[in-house]
């Protein structure tokens, strides 16, 4: 089975609004995906799909060629939820001691612990964790049972840059073991350093799909900032590659698919152009002009 | 599926709260019911009144341990998403339950027990050693449909209704079931009430047991409609929040 996870033609509604509308999307084996969108996309629907948490209207989904359940069932999937909570009263140690048992090969408490760290934690209580322990623990719980395919929904919400860092280390460690990847984020820029491919959801759809440096392509490669002493985005959009402009008091940025001709042709047009900077576009920038169009 | 069932023992034997309420509460009424009422010549089930108050407070522990560790904690569960996580391990949602209700039914073991252990040390009751054991094994089993009646209050309420509902419950099935005061002394319509009750017969049971008779089959039966209503009900409202 070369498919670990796919929604085929998914459609969801929630009475008159149609969270999921038609949703195509595959994970290969060991790779890494992005699910990329702004809220209210469908991406919480997508994978509450995909994890057989809720019943598609119409079209599949499937995990390693079969029901999601079944493979829920069997320990082939870990998982975290958005509104995933914890249970409370028990010890951070004892969760996941009492989890790791329901799994067939699981890997060690001491493991998963130091994957999500939570070193010197194991003897607190889950209800007096603070909002960033509880988003580590939740995903430990993700990773007890080393599952082939881990899902993850906004995994790094409130976790502070350095437990960021660290997440995304260990998730990179799990999918150079072989682990497939699926997550969702609007942290744009966890999606361009993480994932092999970015699919984009916009309206319950997909927007885009392909590798990050596909997806920044696919709507202008480059931003060129600029300072003008004279102001004039008409002229300024007809420079050779420019896709769009938009200013900022004095300052111009451009998007542009060619930097090297724009540069000439601004530089040659206005010749105190000053301060100027050329950057390869943020994934934001792609994913903006993806859902708007 | 047996660590998870420890799981959930370990976290209701942590919750002092919890256990302030199901253990401490029917010892205490049972010292208080029995000092006031202990002397009353003509009690139910022709038992000394000692011991139908021993057992009534039993009763009224084992029903009351078993509504508090379904109802509010699955509402609690539900609210903060954990219910939903679960949903993502290989544990089954039948054996979830089971784990919720094995866990709950247990720790009615010390609110039972403890009732016992007060009336032989503080009244001086004594009964045929072989009552005490099976006392306490219908007492356990008895409590089935209130713990099915749990999980169709975790199901409807929220974390914080729950507690309320829960609460009603257990004091309503209580007082009209003759626990507080027996079923002899109360109007006849409210008797039949009574004997219609799940609190009243589960009582019964070790009524009868502490009498040196078998467990009524009327009252089994009772019990066991109680049962499969309540855990139809639950089912029935799990489904319609799984989709």
């Amino acid at each position: 089975m070369s498919c670990i996870a796919s929604l085929t033609a998914v459609e969801k509604s929630f009475g008159t609004v149609r969270a999921v509308d038609g949703l195509t999307l595959a994970v290969a084996p060991g790779e890494i995906v992005a699910l990329l969108g702004p809220n209210g996309a469908g991406k919480t629907t997508a994978i509450s799909l995909l994890l057989g948490l809720l019943a598609p209207d119409r079209g599949e989904a499937a995990l390693f060629g079969g029901p999601p359940r079944d493979a829920v069932s069997r320990g082939r999937v870990g998982a975290m939820l958005q509104d995933g909570g914890m249970l409370d009263g028990v010890r951070v140690g004892e969760l996941l001691g009492a989890l790791r048992s329901l799994y067939p090969a699981p890997m060690t408490v001491e493991r998963a612990v130091n994957l999500a760290q939570l070193r010197g934690l194991e003897r607190r209580r889950t209800d007096r964790l603070s909002g960033g322990q509880a988003q580590r623990l939740k995903v430990a719980c993700a990773l007890i049972g080393n599952p082939e395919l881990i899902v993850l929904d906004e995994p790094t919400a409130a976790m502070d840059v350095e437990a960021r860092r660290s997440f995304w280390d260990a998730i990179r460690e799990q999918a150079s073991a072989g682990r497939s990847v699926l997550f969702s984020t609007h942290y744009l820029e966890e999606a361009d350093a993480t994932a092999d491919r970015v699919v984009v959801i916009g309206g319950g759809r997909v927007v885009a799909d392909g590798p990050p440096a596909e997806i920044k392509a696919t709507v202008g490669m480059r931003v060129v900032r600029v300072t003008l002493a004279h102001l004039e985005p008409a002229q300024l959009a007809c420079l050779p590659g420019v896709t769009s402009v938009s200013t900022h008091g004095a300052r111009a940025e451009l998007r542009t698919t060619d930097s090297d001709a724009t540069l000439r042709a601004l530089l040659s047009g206005w010749p105190t152009a000053r301060d100027i900077e050329v950057a390869g576009a943020a994934l934001e920038d792609a994913f903006l002009a993806l859902v708007a169009a | 599926m047996t660590a998870y069932l420890t799981l959930e023992l370990r976290r209701a034997l942590r919750d002092r709260r919890y256990l302030a309420l199901v253990v401490g509460w029917p010892v205490a009424a049972y010292l208080l019911f029995s000092t006031v009422f202990g002397s009353a010549a003509d009690r139910a089930e022709g038992l000394d009144p000692h011991v139908e108050i021993m057992v009534a407070m039993a009763a009224f522990g084992a029903m009351g341990a078993v509504l508090m560790a379904t109802g509010p904690r699955l509402a609690t569960d539900r609210q903060s998403g954990w219910a939903r996580q679960l949903r993502l391990t290989p544990l089954t949602a039948p054996a979830a339950l089971l784990a919720r209700v094995g866990a709950a039914m247990v720790v009615t073991l010390p609110a039972v027990c403890l009732t016992f252990v007060a009336a032989v040390a503080v009244k001086g009751v004594t009964l045929p050693a072989w009552e005490w054991p099976v006392m306490v094994v219908v007492l356990l089993v008895g409590t089935a449909p209130f713990a099915a009646l749990g999980l169709v209050i975790g199901n409807l309420a929220d974390g914080d209704s729950a507690m309320g509902m829960t609460t009603i419950a257990y004091f309503a099935l209580a007082a009209l079931g003759g626990l507080w005061m027996p079923p002899k002394v109360l109007p006849a319509g409210m008797r039949a009430v009574a004997h219609t009750l799940p609190s009243n017969r589960l009582a019964e049971l070790a009524w009868r047991v502490a009498a040196g008779h078998a467990p009524p089959l009327a009252a089994v039966g009772v019990l066991a409609a109680w049962s499969g209503v309540l855990a139809l009900g639950a089912v029935g409202l799990a489904r319609r929040f799984a989709s």
